[in-house]
């Protein structure tokens, strides 16, 4: 008996070692050859339903089976493309993010609205290219490009315009066309309309005379007869609408469109930025994904890596000079400034408080009747030095003047409430390092206990729930939730 | 009989596997409707990939039948819990939740549920038969109409607040419009009130501001009373058996058909009509039907303020059949559910627009049919739903708070995937605690933060396009009509509160 059980014990400790060793072994195999492991997340900066938004969801779908985990879409939304770039620019760089970048990179950074330029990002594949284009209303009397530059040269009134939001990548391709032909830019105006199909909705109610957008955008009112597209931005026909002529041969030399492109933060291991290129490449390069680009109307423009970074460098350059002409440096001409209407929203929101003040009191006023109202009384009393009295003053004073507020805080029981708020804020520290499942479950069980219920109902519940939720979410709905130190 | 039509037929009805899909759509709705933070633009953006491997029938008639489902789902935790799905329910937050304290969630629900449906079909019909006119009249409207039909929805929101208290709803949207202009701004590209932190770029986004609004408020609300021994948790009210719920049903749908006909109506065609309008269309709808409901003054009997929520259910879901005018007859989305669609349709070689009524007018039979299914289906999937939901609500109230906040916190991180939102959701939860303690009415501040952009953003356009000139505001017929409308209701605000003070 004696002499077993050190021998049961080493036989223990060995197989234990055995273990560990194989687990790490394994492990670090699986480091090494099958990166990917855990679900990769895509970036889009624009909202769901878009077109950049669409062809990152199909390209996730495709990227999932080629690299054999999940690859979840989120769309970090805001700030005309700001939020989404910058995001994806400053994510951790373990090859676990990858951005759906579009020609906002560009831009953004000559406006000095972000820091983040195209050398924040390791290039990975550009997948996609459109061609601006000018779109009239099919009533109009224009057929061709020439015509409507016979029309503005002549016109006294400017013509309006519109495509996306001024300063956006429709707006500089049409100031881009002037420029070339020689037409002063205030013969035209652009109102600042936030997306092409609102834009091609105001061109039907004949609330502008030009759209500029990409064809896709404008398709099925072309195909419908309501519009006439009169030339593509671009060198070479574009197939969605192989019968329009382009600018090239409608004589004028210039090109312009919108890309989009998947990107890598800047510092992600070579040997996984090559091998998502690979499986990037292959995405793009299949049938599967040509049929929808096609059907989307869509221009698959595949450059992988060097190609790409040359083109970024390239049409980095070329915004940068259109930017910075001066009638682009000039703020955008408004009709009201930036501040008008918050400033007059807090003037009336002002005075309908004051209004409203008077209001209370004055339906308060037979309530507080009873109490001294003795000015003088109260001046003397606020003058004397004793503090203790100070503070019935201003117990009173408060009791007086805002009888609501201090009803409210003599009868709120503070203290769960900063509890809860406090550990929500604990959540949203930890949550990135932590993760999930051990942030939210740790905020769960603080507030659990807060409640006083019993730890054995408290553990319980929040083993059960918090897991369940991040499968329902993560596993189920492919939504992305933090990862941590658990792997969940 | 129209021979696409009975192809469209054969095609919707005949299918067991359609059935199926449509069936498994609609839980999938449910489900992720209920959800506080998942909208139903998510739902089917979540959903594409799925689309591609079916055909356009089906893909159209699970997408049709999920939204109209996760929108009526958005209700159950508006009643239950008031923390609105989506910000059409929060027009009427604040009123449901006061009716579920008094022990009538179930009918509020039974009530919510069967005007959807009802909404739901009359809005399909409405699609089926007048289809292209709406279109056209959707067709007339510029940047100047949109701009007075935003004015209209937010003074609808003052209006429905009781006399006594409108410059609170006042005050309350100023400050939801005032919390819109954070961010960068997209007409003057410029950023505003962001104190150079890139987070607040993006301005506060309106799903994480409404979860804390409504849902974390309505926690801290629960947390202050509970050491002071109050109970105010509603108690659901008992769970009768089916056959209650079955019983509530009928009397709804006996009172939207024999005793509101004409309420149920007017409601459903202001619905298509203002959804199909392109941008916030179904929201808009929600509040300016809730308003006309309650135009009548302060009654604030409970039977009328249930037959007033029916109301605006019923708007809300017919706006969602609205908002396919455009994008069927002009290619031009209605709302970011329907640009989806379209690239749905289009990956599968559809082009919606004029010439499908033409070249594939069985398609567009089914979808019509595929609304009427939808709408059917969701009656026997939402009975389901509000029981679970029921049932669930009876957790004790400990265990329950901490569960809601857990929802809140992950729903507001799931829509964008970003911290920064819960933190948003925080800050909001605390407004809305200290505003509803001080009695000033939530929903405004949603509908503020939701229309405060788009109505800045419509008034610069329509002021650069008439080049500076104020009158470019009222030189098109439509918006003279709307102008003197928004004028209208401001007086008899006025005139109301005046009554109230005097």
């Amino acid at each position: 008996m004696r002499a077993s059980v050190p021998i049961s014990w080493l036989a223990a400790c060995r197989a234990t070692v055995c273990l560990a060793t194989v687990c790490l072994a394994a492990f670090g195999c699986n480091r090494r050859e099958q990166w990917p492991q855990r679900p990769v997340t895509l970036i889009c900066p624009w909202s769901a339903g878009g077109g950049t938004d669409r062809v990152s969801r199909q390209f996730a779908v495709q990227l999932e089976s080629e690299l054999g985990v999940p690859v979840n879409v989120v769309n970090a939304t805001g700030g005309g493309g700001v939020t989404g770039h910058t995001r994806g620019a400053t994510a951790t760089a373990d090859g676990y993010t990858l951005t759906m970048a579009t020609v906002e990179l560009n831009m953004l950074h000559w406006r000095s609205l972000c820091p983040i330029t195209p050398d924040s990002f390791e290039p990975l594949a550009r997948i996609n290219q459109d061609a601006a284009a000018i779109f009239v209303s099919a009533d109009s009397p224009w057929q061709s490009i020439e015509d409507l530059e016979g029309q503005l040269r002549e016109s006294p009134d400017p013509l309006r315009a519109s495509g996306t939001a001024a300063g956006g990548i429709w707006h500089l391709a049409l100031l881009g066309w002037l420029d070339r032909s020689g037409l002063p830019s205030d013969t035209v105006t652009w109102v600042s309309i936030n997306g092409a199909a609102p834009s091609l909705q105001e061109l039907m109610a004949d609330g502008l005379e030009i759209v500029c957008c990409s064809i896709p955008e404008a398709r099925a009112l072309v195909d419908a007869g309501k519009i006439r597209c009169l030339g593509v931005m671009s060198n070479q026909r574009s197939p969605a609408a192989p019968d329009v002529a382009t600018f090239a041969e409608q004589g004028i030399d210039w090109s312009i469109g919108a890309w989009r492109g998947l990107l890598f933060p800047q510092g992600v291991p070579a040997e996984h930025v090559t091998r998502m290129r690979q499986a990037i490449l292959r995405v793009a390069g299949s049938d599967e994904f040509a049929e929808f680009m096609e059907a989307s109307g869509f221009q698959v423009a595949v450059a992988d890596g060097e190609q790409f970074a040359d083109f970024l460098s390239q049409t980095d350059a070329d915004f940068g000079r259109i930017l910075n002409q001066p009638e682009m440096t000039q703020a955008p001409s408004s009709a009201i400034g930036p501040y008008f209407l918050p400033s007059i929203l807090a003037l009336f929101g002002l005075a309908i408080a004051a209004f409203g003040w008077g209001v209370s009191r004055r339906a308060r006023a037979s309530d507080l009747a009873a109490e001294p109202t003795d000015r003088v009384f109260w001046k003397s009393r606020l003058r004397s030095k004793d503090i203790e009295g100070r503070r019935a003053n201003v117990a009173t004073f408060a009791r007086r003047w805002f009888p609501d507020a201090f009803h409210a805080l003599a009868s709120v029981a503070t203290l769960p409430l900063f509890g809860f708020a406090a550990v929500i804020v604990l959540f949203i520290l930890t949550c990135e390092t932590l993760g999930y499942v051990i942030s939210a479950g740790m905020m769960t069980l603080a507030m659990l206990l807060m409640l006083r219920v019993r730890l054995p109902i408290a553990v319980t519940a929040t083993v059960v729930i918090v897991p369940s939720l991040y499968q329902g979410f993560a596993g189920v709905l492919g939504v992305p939730l933090p990862w941590g130190w658990l792997g969940w | 009989m129209n021979p696409a039509l009975l192809q469209a037929a054969g095609e919707v009805f005949g299918r067991v596997d359609l059935w199926l899909i449509i069936v498994a759509a609609a839980c999938y709705g449910v489900f992720v409707g209920a959800i506080p933070g998942l909208t139903a633009t998510m739902a089917v953006a979540l959903f594409v990939p799925v689309a591609y491997w079916l055909d356009p029938v089906a893909a159209i008639g699970a997408i049709v039948t999920m939204v109209a489902c996760a929108i009526f789902a958005g209700d159950i935790p508006t009643v239950l819990l008031r923390i609105p799905g989506t910000p059409a329910s929060a027009a009427y937050a604040d009123q449901a939740y006061r009716l579920t304290e008094k022990g009538l969630a179930q009918q509020v629900l039974s009530v919510s549920l069967v005007s959807s449906v009802v909404g739901g079909v009359i809005g399909a019909v409405l699609l089926m038969v007048l289809g292209s006119q709406f279109a056209a009249i959707a067709s007339w409207f510029s940047v100047t109409e949109y701009f007075w039909l935003y004015l209209i929805g937010l003074s609808c929101c003052v209006m429905v607040a009781p006399a006594g208290t409108r410059w609170k709803a006042l005050l309350s949207l100023i400050l939801g419009m005032l919390l819109s202009t954070v961010g960068l701004s997209a007409v003057h590209l410029q950023p505003r009130f962001t104190f150079h932190t890139v987070d607040l770029y993006q301005g506060i986004s309106f799903i994480p501001a409404m979860i804390g609004l409504f849902g974390l408020s309505e926690v801290f609300a629960n947390l202050a009373s509970v050491r002071r021994g109050e109970d105010s948790v509603p108690s659901a009210g008992p769970i009768g058996a089916f056959g209650a719920m079955l019983r509530f049903s009928k009397a709804a749908m006996v009172s939207r058909f024999v005793k509101r006909p004409a309420d149920t109506v007017r409601s459903s065609l202001m619905g298509v009509l203002i959804g199909m309008l392109p941008g916030a269309g179904a929201d808009i709808a929600s509040w300016v039907t809730f308003a006309a409901a309650r135009r009548g003054g302060d009654r604030d009997a409970d039977r009328e303020l249930v037959d007033a929520i029916g109301d605006a259910t019923t708007a809300n879901s017919a706006a969602l059949a609205g908002g396919w005018i455009p994008t069927l007859v002009f290619g031009i989305p209605g709302d970011s559910i329907t640009a989806i669609v379209i690239g749905v349709l289009l990956m599968k070689n559809v082009t919606p627009g004029p010439a499908i009524f033409e070249n594939q007018p069985s398609l567009v039979y089914s979808i019509y049919l595929v609304f009427l299914v939808a709408n059917l289906v969701m009656l026997p999937v939402g009975l389901l739903a509000i029981r679970l939901g029921l049932s669930l609500v009876r957790i004790p109230k400990q265990i329950l708070l901490p569960v809601i906040v857990l929802f809140c916190v992950t729903g507001a991180y799931s829509l964008n995937g970003s911290l920064f939102d819960v933190t948003v959701m925080l800050v909001m939860g605390g407004i809305g605690f200290l505003l509803n303690r001080r009695g000033f009415p939530l929903g405004p501040v949603v509908l503020g933060l939701v229309l405060g952009g788009p109505l800045e953003e419509r008034l610069i356009q329509a002021l650069t396009a008439s080049g500076g000139n104020p009158l470019g505001l009222v030189n098109r017929p439509i918006a003279v009509v709307l102008a003197i409308a928004t004028l209208l209701i401001i007086v008899r605000i006025l005139r109301g509160q005046q009554r109230a003070t005097a």
